[in-house]
């Protein structure tokens, strides 16, 4: 495996045992600011498509917005 | 780690029954009134290629805590006159990856339209989606599906997803082509995880993984290789795979600001890194502007070459596509967006739209740049 691979997939790792760790959750009246339109991932989701699609076209990657989850944590 | 085809139709056939199968319990969707919205987007570029897209998303909650949603694209690409011999690459890229093949007369505008569409049925965490997009000489469909799940008392989310593709290449008559009809697929899987980490922000993380076979270079171009011209020719088989993290982080005054990073690798040499960053602020209630800038660089694929001294390439392949070569570039943008509930409260049609316009420039180290120019209108219905 590459040496760029290990670093990003120890990044990854190191961010979801950190996120593990958070001790109190966020309570759903806490949550106002984060479905704001200029906040939200949800408010983005077409936008951010569309622009991937024109990325591919011109340079030589894909990928980025993985499929856009439902439930409270992302919309 | 390789994958064969049959794997990746019983691993496909595996996810899409998952998420079909499984029952709504675990949140309660469909609490977002039912939306219309339109969009028009002028792409122009340096090569003077013009596209013209117009757009339409319907959204619409149903029975059972389900939601359908169905997206339409209609895009007219066009390709200036040009003095390029068959094959050559200014003869045949533009944006969306269209292709002009030349035959006879290349000094005439060349109009190329492509239609697209796609139908989302979503039922409590699992989703369905189908994809067909159709031009000339180019057939794609797609079938997918998606699970998700909340968990921690819904501040962290997880998303599984798969699809399938199938392409259908019929390349046109061209004075050169000698690539006949051909086939590509494409075998996707994501996983993505969403984290409320603060009461002003969230956390995206994700991995995606693709595994593409079939037909992968342009069946127009040519390579200038050991003294003569020959068609291009890319391997069969291409494993790509990604990862990324996104941020929100919500500020005071009314204003956010969003990160986000992704690596990506494949297995014909490319790897590349992507930083974007977007700065969101409310100019007066119901009116906010945008600020983006996005780094991108790439490293060259395996056998990508600036000259061939031979015919037969680096281990048998030749590109002459820029996109496999090293490669950066930088997107600098502003946004408007307007949403009229704050401007008309009076006028019940007016208080359901939301104006947006959004203004692109995007250059790279080939001397190539491109605008963008977006606007739209999204309306909810009553």
């Amino acid at each position: 495996m590459r040496s760029p691979t290990r670093l990003v997939l120890a990044t990854l790792l190191l961010s979801l045992a950190a996120c593990g760790c958070a001790t109190v959750p966020v309570r759903p009246w806490q949550r106002e600011r984060l479905v704001d339109p200029i906040v939200a991932f949800r408010a983005e989701a077409r936008e951010d498509a569309r622009k991937m699609k024109t990325f591919e076209a011109r340079e030589g990657s894909t990928g980025g917005i993985g499929g856009a989850g439902g439930g409270c944590a992302c919309k | 780690m390789q994958v064969s085809p049959r794997w990746a139709r019983t691993l496909l056939a595996a996810g899409i029954a998952a998420a079909s199968a499984t029952p709504c319990a675990a949140q309660a969707p469909g609490d977002d009134p039912p939306v219309a919205g339109t969009l028009l987007r002028w792409f122009t570029d340096s090569d003077h290629v013009s596209v013209r897209s117009l757009s339409g998303d319907w959204s619409w909650p149903m029975a059972h805590a389900s939601d359908l949603t169905f997206h339409y694209n209609n895009e007219r690409v066009q390709i200036p006159g040009i003095s390029a011999p068959p094959g050559s690459q200014q003869a045949i890229d533009a944006i969306t990856t269209a292709s002009r093949p030349i035959s006879g007369n290349a000094f005439q505008d060349f109009e190329k339209v492509r239609n697209e569409a796609q139908t989302e049925y979503e039922r409590g965490p699992a989703a369905l989606t189908y994809y067909v997009s159709s031009e000339s000489d180019y057939l794609a469909q797609q079938l997918g599906g998606r699970w998700n799940r909340d968990f921690r008392e819904q501040t962290l989310n997880l998303s599984l997803g798969t699809s399938w593709s199938w392409d259908d290449i019929q390349p046109v008559a061209d004075d050169d082509t000698r690539t006949g009809p051909a086939r590509k697929t494409t075998l996707h899987w994501n996983a993505v995880m969403t984290e409320v980490a603060s009461p002003t922000l969230i956390v995206r993380y994700g991995a995606e993984y693709n595994l593409v076979n079939g037909l992968q270079h342009n069946p127009y171009r040519n390579v200038y290789a050991g003294g003569t011209n020959v068609p291009e020719r890319h391997p069969e088989s291409r494993q790509r795979r990604d990862a990324f993290v996104r941020m929100n982080q919500a500020l005071p005054n009314r204003s956010s600001v969003k990160l986000a990073y992704r690596f990506y690798n494949d297995d014909w040499g490319v790897n590349s890194h992507e930083l974007d960053s977007r700065l969101s602020q409310y100019v007066t209630r119901g009116l906010s502007a945008r600020w983006e800038y996005r780094y991108y660089t790439q490293t060259a694929a395996d056998f990508f070459r600036d000259d061939y001294a031979s015919v037969n390439g680096i281990g048998g392949f030749l590109t002459g596509d820029y996109r496999l070569g090293p490669l950066s570039s930088h997107l600098f943008g502003g946004s408007l967006r307007m949403d009229l509930e704050a401007f008309a409260s009076t006028r019940e049609f007016l208080r359901r739209m939301t104006l947006w316009l959004d203004v692109e420039r995007y250059f790279n180290s080939n001397n190539y740049s491109a605008n963008v120019v977006e606007t739209g209108v999204d309306f909810r219905l009553p």
